[in-house]
């Protein structure tokens, strides 16, 4: 596992992922998470040609573009329809106690 | 013959002919998953259409309107696939009840061929598992063993074809999703390549790495079904323009003059011993048909768990996080936004999807995408090379699909490492971006399905198809069904 | 963004902090701008960009982030980006792609935002721009980069009891935004305004958006850091980030309140930029000041890399030279070809220019047509100026087209109509769509024949025999009454012929 000043702790990624997880779960996930990590760093060792680029998995042939046609949106009533809580027009969300402005 | 007992390619010709209505042959096999569903727990939700679907094709047979080329062929999909109008849960809490506002592309390439989607099969949640025990909607079992696990993630359309409770089914592969499935319940399953069927609808996983592909008895059926699912969407970026020839077609070629490799490091350490003897037998059978079987090296198949274990978690965190009970999901008790967030992701999601969630976002997080994201990338390249040399030397690569046979449900839910471990064979061709195929071979001793893995060159699923079905031709692994109850009348 | 750190170590004595004045110190302004595109359909998906919907009435499966739906590029987008990256000098990437920015908020519907990390768009360019503290002298502000992301939807808060919902719209997600980044060149708040200004009518005049800060179809953060002389030492404040600016004032009114708010926040405290991080303050149009915003806890960590849902762009040399060949002259060409080859001023060319490509055709066509541009320059940058503004017209809707206003201007030019009559002209024939000819004939206006211009003038001189001792006793312009009497009693009477007569017989 890569040692770094700021290598953040199994709270810290539960919070940045906006997970809950009790104290059993962080303790079990942390150490599932070391076991895991350690496993991957096997990569470290990995030698690998200096200039070789990475492959991030799409055929890269062509560009894949569309032209600016405007398409039927979803209905309101439909889009809405998933929404755990919604008053017909907007999305609602339990507020944000924070003190911003914008 | 009763119906569950024909390939789909063969049902088809019988619907076309009039010999059997599409009415009748969709409450056959409504009938079956009505009494053996309750004990696999393939389906998660059965169509309720399913029958009305069937009676329509049936009257416009008789109008003497031209049908789609599988009008009134049932069809189990994948529940990580959108289906409009009815729920799509990928096995997760958290879209217990989501019904999409539209239908996968694959689906409206079914829907249009007069398919009948008979109902939504089970799978690991968000497709992150190899046995379908991390289903928010309980385990599917092995048909072939009850107390085995079908595979996964898609281990619901694995099961279902296997115990002929559909003809054939829809399922997806991200590190070995389909073949591993596959495998365990002696069917066939084939991962295309990727960007050969479109992911528009595809609850994604790992998006550079997901692809669609058919699960069923033999590598014709996966032909028929490829001829329609597959091709170009222009909703899909990472759809491929590649021309898309007839799936059908040049299936009967002989072999003679087919180059196999077979890499000698598949074959040794850690591989069951049945699993060995089977796959060499195999082998021996591909020579009788005239295959010339070469010996090739892939060296970096070593790291390949690795990259795939950083690339595949790391693309599914930031996937994943739509998942906020904002707008279409499960939503968790809260008095603020932060608590909303949290309670939603703790609950909604089941342990392993929380814990590659936590890999995943570690991983990307603040100064660490070089080491791990970044560097898995590279490796990837160099596993994609490693086929394009063998690739010159050899027209496929065969080996086995998975180490060992269908394993124990909860043998490994304590160990992930040791599941992950398992994936060793299928995810390379997901890092490749390269086809692979799973055809059964001869069962274990014990009547446990084994599977035989064969790999080709990026867009040549026809000879992947062409090889599997003249190795069916040959032998009658494929034929095999579990013993009764699920056994089907010859 | 980052700052020359000058001297960040001492931290002097508090008596010496204020007895520096603040007019010895710099400020160091950068821009963060984003531009909404022009574009029929948003950035990944069909949906209409259309501004005031009904709520939610213009989203799809793709832009509100559902399951197992896929991001596709816009064109348009890419051509609109090019664009405006070629009008800013910018250089244009040969291969440009997308990564995601991951952070949660309710109007974020995928939990990311498409952007782009390390290989935007557009690479460096400038934008020269004058003010008024400058004129003549053309200051160049240099872009870091331009990328193109898509928009955010928006959050309704309840402001009073802070129990209820917030309600999320998400109509504006995935509109395609240009978001421009400045080098902290930038000097003076009206340089900052002179920037937004330029930017403006620049992407006005190439049909990239319309950057109407009102429709938030441009958005604009301020970076703003002071440098001050401290004896030998140069010190730098922390760098504030001012959001929720809402129009050109307000960009112009936080930086002017900001520097001051900040040299007098290092007088007091002597914080350096190595002292405090970047902070961010939000801009109240009521009390006029910035109020600290409470920092978002993992704000920075967006855990950037690239979407491998979108593949990479390749853009040719031929298209970018095709765009660029098709471009609209810019604003800046056509100041310098109104001031050098129609010898306007540059206060006047820049009037016309600032109105529009559509004004400037117009002047053009009319200069050329009546062979003087300065009168055409009076008129047109007065009287037709004037009247657009009082009737919310654009000229395009304005009632005289160029050929008719020519055939005006040389009548003026001939001496035919005099400048009031002329005006009056204009007047009815924007009044009732007419040509100078009709109109002329409706306000009977016929030239006044030198007998009847006489025996007005005898007439004048008769009845105002005092006026008229006045002019003889000196008085010059008491004529000017005179005249004016003239006009009422004839309105043709032209008034440089009659003050002619009227000397003439006057002095006689």
């Amino acid at each position: 596992m890569p040692e770094t000043p700021e290598q953040p702790t199994v709270n810290q990624v539960a919070k940045l992922a906006r997970i809950h997880l009790d104290e059993q779960q962080l303790t079990s996930s942390g150490e599932k998470l070391k076991q895991i990590l350690e496993f991957v760093s096997q990569l470290e060792q990995a030698e690998l040609p200096k200039d070789i680029e990475p492959f991030f998995g799409a055929i890269e042939s062509v560009n894949a573009i569309r032209e600016d046609n405007l398409q039927t949106s979803v209905p309101r009533e439909k889009i809405l329809d998933n929404a755990p809580e919604s008053d017909g027009e907007f999305y609602l969300v339990p507020p944000v106690f924070r003190n911003t402005d914008s | 013959m009763t119906l569950s007992a024909l390939n789909a390619d063969v049902i088809v010709d019988q619907l076309n002919a009039g010999e059997v209505t599409a009415t009748d042959c969709v409450q056959h096999f409504l009938d079956r998953i009505q009494v053996h569903n309750a004990e696999l727990n393939a389906f998660i939700r059965v169509s309720e259409s399913a029958l009305e679907q069937a009676q329509a094709i049936d009257q416009r047979r008789k109008a003497g309107e031209s049908l789609g080329c599988l009008a009134g062929l049932p069809i189990a999909i994948k529940d990580g696939i959108c289906v409009s109008g009815q729920p799509t849960t990928a096995g997760s809490k958290m879209l217990e009840n989501f019904s999409p506002p539209y239908d996968a592309t694959i689906v409206e390439r079914l829907k249009s061929a007069d398919a009948i989607i008979i109902g939504k099969t089970n799978m690991d949640e968000f497709a992150m598992g190899s046995s379908t025990e991390n289903s928010f909607f309980g385990p599917t079992n092995n048909p072939w063993a009850t107390n085995r696990v079908p595979g996964g993630s898609s281990g619901g359309s694995a099961a279902c074809v296997a115990a002929r409770l559909a003809p054939v089914a829809i399922g997806s592969d991200t590190g070995g999703s389909i073949r591993q499935p596959a495998s365990f319940c002696g069917i066939t399953g084939l991962k295309p390549t990727y960007g050969r069927v479109s992911r528009y609808g595809l609850i994604a996983f790992a998006s550079s790495l997901d692809q669609i592909g058919p699960m069923t008895r033999t590598a014709k059926e996966s032909a028929l079904l490829m001829s329609v699912i597959a091709g170009f969407d222009p909703r899909d970026s990472t759809s491929s323009k590649e021309q898309v020839s007839d799936f059908l077609t040049g299936l009967e070629t002989p072999l003679a003059g087919l180059r196999i490799g077979v890499c000698r490091d598949h074959l040794n350490e850690g591989l069951d011993v049945e699993v060995k003897t089977k796959i060499n037998d195999a082998i021996s059978v591909f020579k009788q048909l005239g295959a010339n079987i070469e010996e090739i090296e892939l060296p970096q198949t070593k790291s390949a768990i690795a990259a795939y274990y950083i690339i595949a978690p790391c693309e599914a965190s930031s996937n994943l996080a739509r998942y906020d009970g904002v707008r279409y999901t499960f939503r968790a008790q809260a008095n603020d936004l932060e608590e909303m967030y949290r309670n939603t992701r703790g609950q909604g999601f089941g342990d392993e999807v929380k814990q590659r969630i936590m890999l995943g976002t570690y991983a990307l997080s603040s100064g660490y995408y070089e080491a791990y994201y970044l560097k898995a990338s590279k490796v990837r390249r160099m596993i994609k090379q490693d086929y394009d040399e063998a690739f010159k030397k050899v027209d496929l690569i065969l080996g086995p699909t998975t180490p060992t046979p269908a394993f124990k449900l909860g043998q490994h839910t304590r160990d992930p490492l040791a599941m992950y471990l398992a994936d060793i064979y299928t995810v390379s061709a997901n890092l490749a971006g390269i086809p692979a195929i799973s055809v059964p071979v001869e069962p274990s001793s014990t009547g446990l399905p084994i599977g035989l893995q064969l790999q080709g060159r990026a867009f040549e699923e026809n000879t992947l198809l062409r090889a599997a079905h003249q190795f069916q031709n040959e032998t009658l692994w494929h034929t095999a069904s579990p013993s009764e109850p699920w056994r089907t009348q010859s | 963004m980052e700052d020359t750190v000058l001297n960040p170590t001492s931290s002097p004595q508090s008596s010496n902090r204020r007895a520096v004045r603040f007019d010895d110190t710099q400020i160091i302004i950068g821009l963060e701008v984003h531009v909404q595109l022009d574009t029929d359909s948003k950035l990944f998906c069909g949906c209409s960009t259309r501004f005031g919907e009904a709520a939610n009435s213009q989203t799809c499966v793709v832009c509100t982030g559902m399951p197992g739906a896929l991001p596709v590029i816009n064109q348009r987008a890419l051509e609109l980006s090019i664009r405006a990256g070629l009008s800013l000098n910018c250089q244009i990437a040969r291969s440009t792609k997308w990564d995601r920015k991951n952070y949660f908020y309710p109007d974020l519907p995928k939990g990311y935002q498409i952007s782009q990390f390390d290989q935007p768009i557009c690479g460096p360019g400038h934008l020269d721009i004058e003010t008024s503290e400058t004129t003549g002298q053309a200051r160049r502000i240099r872009i870091e980069r331009a990328h193109l992301e898509e928009d955010a939807g928006k959050s309704i808060h309840d402001e009073s009891s802070r129990r209820q919902d917030s309600k999320i719209d998400l109509n504006r997600t995935g509109t395609p935004l240009l978001e421009i980044v400045t080098q902290p060149d930038i000097r003076t708040a009206a340089e900052a305004k002179a920037f937004l200004s330029e930017l403006k009518l620049i992407l006005n005049y190439i049909d990239v958006s319309d950057c109407n800060m009102q429709q938030g179809n441009l958005r604009c953060d301020a970076n703003v850091n002071l440098h001050i002389p401290l004896g030998d030492e140069q010190i730098a404040t922390p760098i504030v980030e001012i959001k929720n600016l809402n129009s050109f004032r307000a960009v112009e009114r936080s930086i002017t309140h900001e520097a001051q708010r900040q040299f007098e926040a290092w007088q007091e405290h002597g914080l350096t930029i190595a002292d405090a991080p970047k902070q961010t303050r939000g801009w109240n149009d009521h009390t006029q000041t910035t109020t600290l915003q409470r920092e978002k806890e993992d704000s920075a960590d967006y855990r950037y890399f690239p979407d491998p849902d979108l593949i990479a762009v390749k853009i040719e040399e031929s298209q970018i030279q095709e765009i660029e060949s098709q471009l609209e002259q810019l604003p800046a060409d056509l100041r310098k070809l109104l001031a050098e080859q129609y010898n306007l001023k540059s206060a006047d060319a820049s009037v016309i220019v600032s109105q529009g490509r559509g004004v400037v055709d117009y002047f053009l066509e009319v200069a050329d047509g009546c062979e003087d541009s300065k009168i055409a320059n009076n008129w047109i940058g007065q009287e037709v100026l004037r009247q657009l503004n009082e009737s919310s017209q654009t000229i395009e809707q304005y009632p005289v087209s160029p050929q008719q206003f020519t055939d005006l201007l040389k009548l003026v030019i001939a001496g035919t109509l005099d400048q009031t009559r002329g005006k009056e002209v204009l007047n009815a024939m924007v009044a009732d769509c007419i040509s100078p000819e009709e109109a002329i004939e409706q306000l009977g206006i016929k030239p006044v024949d030198n007998n009847e211009l006489v025996s007005l003038c005898e007439k004048l001189i008769d009845e105002n025999q005092d006026v008229v001792e006045q002019i003889q006793s000196g008085n010059g312009k008491a004529i000017g009454m005179l005249i004016g009497k003239a006009r009422k009693i004839n309105p043709n009477a032209n008034p440089g012929l009659v003050k002619a007569m009227l000397t003439k017989m006057i002095s006689a």
